[in-house]
Parts: C-alpha cells; structure tokens; sequence
C-alpha cells in the first residue's frame, strides 16, 4: 500500500522534516505513527497527501511514485485517502450531511447514492440522527466523529488522521478510536500521527516511532 | 494486521483521469469497467447545476451587496456604450457617410441627355462605385428655378448655363481612396469637372474618428475597471471560502472543481449588470428623447433617438456575462494557487 525508500524531505530553510525514511505499510494494516512535536509526524501524512515532495528517495502509494505525480493528477490521488485531522476542518456554514457528502459531490456522485452514502458513513459513526443540524449545534467528539464519516464516506483505500484525538478526553479518544478499528476491519488501511502513547499502547498495533525525523522504532504498540 | 478483508484499492474507489470521476458500476463478478458517457455527462451536468446554484444562493444571501456590485458595473458598461449609441444617433443625424461625401461630375455643355445616361451606366460598372445618378441639363434648371426663387429671370436667359451632373456615390469613405475614384472619373469622356468636398469629409471623419476613439478609449478604461471590481468582488469570496477551498482539494477536488462557482459568480454578476445597464440605457436615452424631439422639431425635423437596439443590447448582455466571467477567471486564477492545503 505505503513504500517509503530512502525517503529524506529538506526544506529550503535547511530544516530536515525526515531523514532517508524507509518502512513499508500492507494493504488492510493499522498502524501507528508517534513522536513528540517537530519529530516528522506531520511531514510523513503532507507527503502522502502530496502536499509537499521528498527532496530524495522513493514514496509509493497504491503504486503511484508521490515524486514524480503530476499536479494534475493529485486531486485523483487525494480521491483514494481520507483524512482526519485534529481541528476537524468541518464547514460551519453546511448541514453534517453535506460536510460528509463533499467529497462524494466531487466525484460526481447521484443525489440518491450520496444520501445512501452519507446515511451509511454517519450510522457508522453514530450520528444518522444528527445529518441535518450544522457542526456548530455538536460537542467535539462529535463533531470528529462526522470529520471521520467525511473521511470515510468515499470508501478509501488509506486513511490518514493527524492527532484525532488531541482535543478529546480520554473516554471520547477512546471511542473515536474504535470507530477506526471498525473501519479497518473493513479493509481500509489507517495510519493515525499521535502521541497519545497511553492510548497507543492499549490497542495493540503496529507503530513507528520518529525523533527528528528518523525512524527510531518500528513495532507493535505496548511491547 | 487487523483486517478481515483485503480489497483492492479500484473496488473502493473511483479514481479517475478525468473530472468528475463518478463511482464505478458494480457488475456480478465484482469486477467493473468504469462509467459510461451518460453517467459521466450526468456527473458533469450535475456538477455544474450544484455550482450554479451554490453561487445563485450566496449571491441571494446578500442581496445588496450584490446589487452595489452589479450596479457598479453596470454603471462602466453604460457610459461607453451609451456614448456608443449617441454617436450613432448622431451619425444617423447627419446623414450617411456616403451622401456626405458625394462625388459631383460636371459634364460639358456639349454632352446631350444620352451621353450623360450612358456615361452614369459606365461609372456604375466602376469598382469603389456604391450608386450613380444622372441630372439632365433641364432637371438642373427645374431644379434651380425652384429652389432660387429666379424662376422669371432664368427663363430670360436665352439658353440654359447649368451642365447636366452625375452624382456618384462611394462605397467606402476613405481619403485617399475618394481622391483616387475622384481623379478617374474626372478622365472620363464629356466630363468636364469632378468635384470632391475632402475638407467636409475629412471635417466629419475627424469629428467621428474623434468620437470613435473617445468611446473606445472610453471602453478599454472601463472595461479595465470592471474588470477590477469583478477581480475584486470574487477574491473577497475566495477570501471568505478559504477554508472551504483547503477542504475540497484535501478531498480530492481538481482545480476547475473549485474554480466553476466563481467562474457561475462572475457570470451571474456580468448578467446582472448587463440586464442593469441595458435598463438604465433604454430608460436614459427615452428621457433625453422628450428633450431631443422637440429640438429637432424647432428645426422642422421628425428626428427622434433610437433607443437600444435589440441586438446592441444583447451584445451588452452577452459582453456584460463575458467580462464578468473574464474578471472571475483571472480573479481565481491569481488566487487559486495561494490556497494549497496548509
């Protein structure tokens, strides 16, 4: 699913956000990426959003060289990812429903299969009873809830959440974090940036662990 | 390793070298051969309906706002092309070009009614030649008698002075080219002198030249301006969408995605002002008529303005929708590149 070959990212301030980074990600896998700030977290998920490109090396996704993509072609790229982040990015000013049904609207979709879509994206997050009130009108924990249903809503392949549970306490980061277990048994890879070590350690997966933008440790979570 | 089911990435979605990619029909076998076109004209149709209708709504959610906008507008789009109308009026006014610059061909008093026809059947045949009309020796004296009010005293005379005359009417008005024609027809048999008012023409060309390039000159500045509202207008709607944009490129949304609803605003805003300023034309142009009316009557002439002609202010129109679209298009274009997911 994920290659990293020997991947390094330079910025022109001479900061190194990752040092010749190497790993590899399955198809179906959970994983996790943790490091305290400034440990390359952010820089790892920019780059396979293609919103930066490695200075050097070889970063793969679904078989597509993220260095050599055209500009063309990554809102295609994007189409086959969803991701979470930790302010929820949601649009104040859109009913729940079509904050999750935007990037169905994009691919063109009928209003028919976007309603299925979204009525199936929100029961799995527990929200069907809220798709017509505003992301205003919810506490935080849902509001990241309906963030993930947006994520999830044009059935990624990958999906990528930046610290989802920054903001929440420890029961709703918990929860949040079950909702991306059944997602992944689903069959969609998730690759979750966190430094919430405790919660890490509870679930049991595969993690990779950064400092300074070297992979330092690459192993299941709690072992 | 949690998953209990491995799919392929193409099984999930749809992505697509085109935009919008819509989802990918399931067949029996799970195995799928993309959309067809109807489906892919349908996904396009439906996109651009959504866009539209997203720009109409944010248009109607400030009705004043983007009434001060159009009416702006508006107000650049009049001022040429209402200029534009008063010069034709104008023109219409002063009669044509062609009349203003007729050629007069005086013949010898020696060529009889037969020379002058046939001579006036030869100029018609001349290129450069738009009509030519032969004035016997005795129509000019008619004519004279008439107009003079010497009617006695001419018949005294104990033969009739005036020449016979073929007037000839250019096709185009142009100095050199009339000079030309001028010199040719005055080598022509039985023509004794051909007559050419260049300093009346070359008089009216400089006035409408004047008028012509004071109504462009006019236009490019405020075409110019309208251009910079409209750049304006749609960069404060960027603005105000920021992170709107920042989502939907997230997301998987091409750049003409987020490009089309601004392109529908600047439109929407051109129509807007067209259908304003082509309303302010008609109504200005019918309350200088009142005034214009009873000048001319003063004169003794029926002359009226023409209001807006149908086609002129369909062109307006589609102008109007064109610069606003043009305005937008740059507007997105400068802006567009600024908003990349942060």
């Amino acid at each position: 699913m994920i290659r990293f070959e020997q991947v390094a990212k330079r910025y022109p301030n001479g900061h190194v956000g990752l040092h010749e980074l190497s790993f590899r990600v399955r198809r179906g896998e959970f994983l996790f990426v943790t490091g305290h700030s400034g440990a390359g977290k952010s820089t790892l998920l920019r780059l396979l959003l293609a919103m930066e490109r490695p200075t050097s090396g070889k970063l793969l996704l679904a078989g597509q060289d993220l260095g050599q993509i055209s500009n063309a072609q990554i809102p295609f790229l994007r189409r086959q990812i969803g991701v979470v982040f930790q302010n929820h990015q949601l649009l104040f000013d859109r009913t729940v429903f079509n904050n999750v049904a935007l990037p169905l609207q994009i691919l063109g979709l009928s209003k028919v299969e976007v309603a299925k879509r979204v009525d199936s994206a929100l029961e799995r997050v527990a929200l069907s009873d809220k798709a017509e009130l505003y992301p205003g009108d919810l506490s935080t924990g849902q509001q990241q809830r309906v963030g993930i249903a947006r994520a999830i809503v044009h059935r990624p392949a990958l999906l990528l959440a930046d610290e989802p549970t920054g903001n929440l306490d420890p029961r709703l980061a918990a929860e949040i974090m079950g909702v991306f277990e059944d997602i992944n048994r689903l069959g969609t890879s998730v690759l979750i940036a966190s430094h919430d070590l405790t919660l890490i350690a509870r679930m049991r997966h595969r993690m990779l662990t950064l400092q300074r933008g070297r992979l330092i440790g690459d192993g299941e979570a709690g072992q | 390793m949690s998953a209990t089911r491995s799919p392929k990435v193409s099984e999930r979605v749809a992505p697509k070298p085109a935009d919008p990619a819509p989802e990918k029909k399931k067949r029996g076998n799970d195995e799928d051969d993309g959309p067809d076109f109807g489906t892919l004209l349908r996904a396009w149709l439906e996109s651009h309906r959504s866009s539209l209708l997203d720009s109409l709504r944010r248009l109607g959610k400030q009705p004043i706002g983007s009434f001060f906008t159009c009416l702006v507008m508006a107000v650049a789009l009049s001022l040429p092309m209402g200029l534009s109308l008063l010069l034709s009026n104008v023109e219409r006014l002063g009669g044509s070009w062609q009349r203003a610059a007729q050629i007069s061909l005086y013949l010898k008093l020696d060529a009889s009614s037969r020379d002058g026809e046939a001579l006036r059947d030869q100029i018609k045949g001349i290129a450069g030649v738009a009509e030519a009309e032969f004035v016997s020796r005795d129509q000019a004296l008619n004519e004279f008698q008439k107009q003079s009010g010497l009617g006695e005293a001419l018949r005294e005379l104990p033969e009739n002075p005036l020449p016979g005359v073929i007037v000839v009417t250019p096709k185009e008005v142009d100095k050199p080219a009339l000079e030309a024609l001028r010199q040719r027809l005055a080598e022509l048999p039985r023509v004794e002198l051909a007559q050419l008012d260049l300093v009346w023409v070359e008089r009216l060309a400089a006035i409408l030249k004047l008028g012509d390039r004071f109504v462009f000159g006019l236009t490019v500045l405020l075409v110019s301006a309208l251009l910079l509202v409209i750049g304006n207008t749609i960069r404060l709607h960027i603005e105000n969408r920021r992170i709107e944009i920042e989502v939907i490129k997230l997301v998987g949304g091409t750049d003409s995605y987020v490009r089309r609803p601004f392109l529908y605003m600047g439109a929407l805003y051109g129509f807007g002002a067209g259908v304003l300023s082509w309303g302010v034309l008609a109504f200005g142009l019918n309350w200088l008529n009142d005034a214009v009316i009873g000048l001319s009557g003063l004169y003794g002439s029926d002359f009226a303005l023409a209001g807006v002609p149908p086609a002129d202010g369909l062109s307006l129109l589609l102008g109007a929708v064109l610069l606003g679209y043009i305005g937008a298009w740059i507007a997105v274009a400068r802006h567009l590149s600024e908003l990349a997911p942060r």
